[in-house]
């Protein structure tokens, strides 16, 4: 399954570019399919782009879960 | 806690001008699902569309009907409408960004990226539409009160947005097989280039297509499936049926006459369906009926549910026990197209082993659609 984990828009750079972060683990994204992005957003990032705004209640909601889960039961 | 992506290996062995062995490993994370065990029902449909990237409307609604099911709920009428609906949207979305996004590259060329992001915002949003009140995950159904003005004009937007993107009205284009070969020889975009250079000949093998509601053992396969490999590398008496577009559209006139051509069959057969989903949207709304919300709860139970996703059968498997899940599984189409056995592998294993060999190879990994990134290799 394409799983993927909200990531934090920590940087905007030039060309509809960002740096993300999720986990310590930095990346540069493409932010050209979604509009209106900050810094301090989250997005769902895929092969290269960010495909969705997360709002940043709902990321922290997910995240937490995620943790939970992995702490109650590692992955297959 | 990680970038959770993983990909598909495939690995092609020649010798004597021949493709002697395909091997395609996946690291996709199957069992995943596994994890939503002890949770409730409502934190399982907070996560299900957020952490699928690409189909999680449809993961979001799987995982709501089999939930509904578990319960003995069957959704209205109306409701079920306005979920297919969203699905459409998810379809005709993850297609477009396909076209626009992804295809271009293929040939060298720059991605289409504003076509890409008004399929992504125009199709990926409408949700508001049906259910303003942000309810559309509800078990029994939110409250649905469709802008059918504005999802007519979303609808239509999208043909015109088609027709662009094909540099051609779309519907004369498939209308059949010589339309769609002047289409080719025009060649008036990405598109075109693209369908144009997938048209060697290439047996399809003996594709068999997915039954409707997926295979008739699909349940007993995966109440049974102790330790995910039916989840990893399902089939249904042996065999690895083909779901996704082309295995929809394989009664289209356009894409029963490119019988014979493996990879530009699948690629139009992407067209085929978006057009097609383009209408079926369009028709659905337009008798499409408001209602309340359905004050429902979930009770104790097993459900299974399957939804037509983009690429194909989507299913969840869903134990509720004191209210909590007690057992999970997904099972999605990815894993039957790039089965090491299935029929990506099928068709790989007929091709001639010469210099095109790895360009022929991606281009038909890109017909089948993966959901990840694919690598290929030859050796």
């Amino acid at each position: 399954m394409c799983l993927a984990l909200p990531s934090l828009v920590t940087e905007l750079l030039p060309d509809d570019q960002a740096k993300v972060e999720l986990g310590g683990v930095a990346k540069t994204v493409s932010l050209a399919l979604v509009s209106d992005v900050a810094v301090g957003d989250y997005v769902i990032v895929h092969v290269g782009y960010a495909l969705t705004r997360v709002d940043p209640a709902e990321a922290a909601r997910t995240l937490a879960l995620w943790d939970e889960m992995q702490a109650a039961g590692a992955p297959a | 806690m990680e970038f959770p992506d993983t990909g598909i290996a495939v690995t092609l062995s020649t010798a004597q001008g021949a493709v002697r062995r395909v091997s395609i490993r996946s690291g996709r994370l199957v069992r995943a699902a596994a994890l939503f065990a002890g949770r409730t029902p409502a934190q399982v449909l907070t996560l299900l569309p957020t952490v699928f990237s690409l189909c999680g409307t449809a993961q979001a609604l799987t995982g709501l009907t089999a939930m509904e099911t578990a319960a003995g709920l069957t959704a209205t009428p109306a409701t079920r409408q306005a979920r297919r609906i969203l699905v459409l949207a998810e379809t005709i979305a993850e297609h477009g960004l396909t076209l626009c996004r992804d295809w271009p590259p293929l040939l060298g060329e720059a991605p289409d990226l504003d076509a890409a992001r008004r399929w992504k915002q125009d199709f990926g949003a409408i949700r508001p539409l049906l259910y303003p009140d942000g309810d559309a995950l509800s078990p029994g159904g939110g409250r649905l009160a469709p802008d059918r003005a504005a999802l007519l004009r979303t609808a239509a937007a999208g043909r015109d947005l088609l027709d662009h993107v094909l540099g051609a009205p779309a519907d004369s284009v498939l209308a059949d097989a010589a339309a769609f070969a002047g289409w080719l020889k025009r060649a008036p975009g990405a598109c075109a280039r693209l369908l144009a250079e997938a048209g060697w000949p290439c047996p399809l093998g003996t594709p068999t297509p997915m039954p409707p509601a997926g295979p008739a053992d699909l349940d007993l396969r995966l109440r049974t499936d102790r330790n995910g490999d039916y989840l990893a590398r399902p089939d249904s008496a042996g065999i690895v049926c083909e779901t996704g577009a082309f295995a929809r559209r394989a009664g289209h006139p356009l894409v029963a006459a490119l019988n014979g051509f493996a990879a530009q069959a699948r690629l139009t057969a992407r067209l085929v369906d978006m057009a097609a989903a383009l209408r079926e949207l369009a028709g659905l709304v337009q008798d499409l009926t408001g209602q309340p919300a359905g004050p429902v709860s979930l009770t104790d139970g097993t459900g299974l549910a399957t939804t037509e996703a983009a690429r194909g059968l989507l299913a969840h498997r869903v134990s509720l026990e004191g209210g909590r899940v007690s057992d999970y599984r997904i099972l999605a189409p990815t894993e039957w197209n790039f089965h090491p056995d299935g029929p990506l592998a099928r068709t790989l294993a007929g091709l001639t082993a010469d210099a095109g060999l790895e360009r022929r190879a991606v281009l038909l990994v890109n017909a089948f659609d993966p959901c990840v990134p694919c690598r290929v290799t030859v050796e």
